[in-house]
């Protein structure tokens, strides 16, 4: 398994060697901040599907703070259909994302940032995959690396993830190491005229995690496309594909949809 | 010989010390050139914190170049430091600032003239300083300037220039 994990890396590093890349990803975040002032609301759907066929729909509504150029603030909510009953608020997380060096120059930058989530989530947990983010109540801390070069971007986040163990469910491995790969590529426009022209970006991500003290892995997928109207907005389009795992997860595949909006300078 | 040479640089000295005492005051026009950024979203993040800056009459864009060109009401008392402060919240940085100064000159000691060029255009400077060019072309310069006091001391308000 970690063989075909390296194996996968080495590939979308050659792939993407001499090619330049966009970094405003679908599943994972850049070490890049929003604006010092500035206000983000955002919309995430997913429609995952259980192995019965039925459909789980997820709700995250997200609030992002940009406090200072280095430092944002995420709150989050999480609403979901897995409960009979229509959509349910299940729990809610609080992200802190801190840039911590930057090497940038005409048309690229290298950055590195840490961060922290904290989640709290009254849902019910039938999986030994983790996920504070919708799922389960837990700690999250990770490292992100982002390079941008004209064109095209990479990103690598390493993270490490402990869940609390006052969930209903049977936890038996609860520290987990996630690790994710994305690339992004400007495709539209190939020449810029104005701030008003809609940007379209492709993307793929690969994520995976290890149940630590375990030899328990998952490796997904994750393709995605990407318009930014009117240099405000962000709709989002992708499909999350499990390429391999050994540990029980509920509904691993299934489609995402996100809207963004940023309101500029709000506090000046 | 030494004598001759020692005689040149405190010759060569006076000059930059003259010439910076004849540095101006009013900026009305600022050409800058962020770096770090490649899209479209990112360059309206500079722009609206540009825009914020009071005194700022209207400001052109090059997306593909990521250079902002800023008109100034001729009542303002901008420094370049206000424009690359803007740039730093947007979460970029400045890789070139060039700055056109009215006609009309008046003496201003933080304002150091360190290269000259002939045939230079009138009142038209780069900024050499550091977090107004690139790393990477900082290093440069802090070599080739090591001797000027000023510019290895990096205060905030001295602003070193270049004739274009």
């Amino acid at each position: 398994m970690r063989k075909t994990i390296i194996g996968c890396i080495i590939f979308l590093g050659n792939i993407t060697q001499g090619l330049y890349a966009q970094e405003l990803f679908v599943l994972t975040e850049p070490a890049s901040n929003m604006p010092k002032g500035s206000i983000g609301i955002r919309s995430m759907n997913s429609m995952m599907f259980q192995k019965n066929g039925k459909l789980n729909y997820h709700q995250m509504p997200e609030l992002m703070w940009g406090i200072h150029q280095k430092w944002m603030l995420h709150i989050q909510s999480f609403a979901s259909s897995r409960q009979n009953g229509g959509l349910v608020h299940e729990g809610f997380s609080i992200y802190n994302k801190f840039r911590f060096l930057s090497i940038d120059d005409f048309n690229s930058h290298f950055r590195l940032a840490a961060y922290h989530r904290i989640s709290l989530n009254n849902a019910e947990i039938h999986q030994e995959e983790i996920e504070t983010m919708g799922l389960n109540s837990g700690n999250e801390i990770g490292l992100i690396a982002t390079q941008l070069i004209n064109k095209n971007a990479l990103n690598f986040t390493t993270s490490f993830e402990q869940i609390f163990s006052s969930q209903k469910n049977a936890i038996l491995f609860n520290k987990g190491l996630n690790y994710t790969l994305s690339y992004g590529r400007l495709i539209y426009p190939k020449k810029y005229t104005h701030f008003k022209q809609t940007n379209i970006n492709l993307m793929v991500e690969l994520l995976g995690q290890n149940l630590l003290g375990s030899e328990k892995n998952f490796l997904d997928i994750a393709p995605s496309i990407q318009f930014i109207i009117n240099s405000q907005m962000r709709i989002d389009i992708a499909y999350r594909a499990a390429l391999y795992s050994n540990m029980s997860r509920t509904a691993p595949n299934g489609a995402i949809l996100k809207f963004e909006y940023t309101f500029f300078n709000l506090k000046k | 010989m030494k004598h001759i040479q020692k005689n040149i640089k405190i010759g060569a000295f006076a000059i930059i010390m003259l010439v910076s005492n004849q540095a101006i005051a009013q900026i009305n026009k600022v050409e800058i050139r962020a770096t770090g950024l490649t899209c479209a979203m990112c360059s309206n993040a500079i722009y609206k914190q540009l825009e914020t800056i009071t005194f700022v009459d209207s400001i052109h864009t090059d997306l593909n170049t990521n250079t902002f060109t800023l008109f100034l009401n001729n009542q303002n008392k901008l420094s370049p430091k206000d424009f690359k402060d803007k740039v730093e919240k947007a979460g970029f940085f400045v890789g070139s600032m060039i700055l056109h100064y009215a006609s009309t000159f008046s003496v201003n000691a933080n304002y150091i003239i360190i290269a000259q060029k002939t045939n230079a255009i009138n009142n038209t400077y780069k900024v050499l300083d550091k977090g107004y060019v690139t790393a990477k072309e900082y290093k440069k310069l802090a070599k080739k300037y090591k001797k000027i006091i000023t510019y290895t001391a990096n205060k905030e308000t001295d602003f070193h220039l270049s004739e274009l």
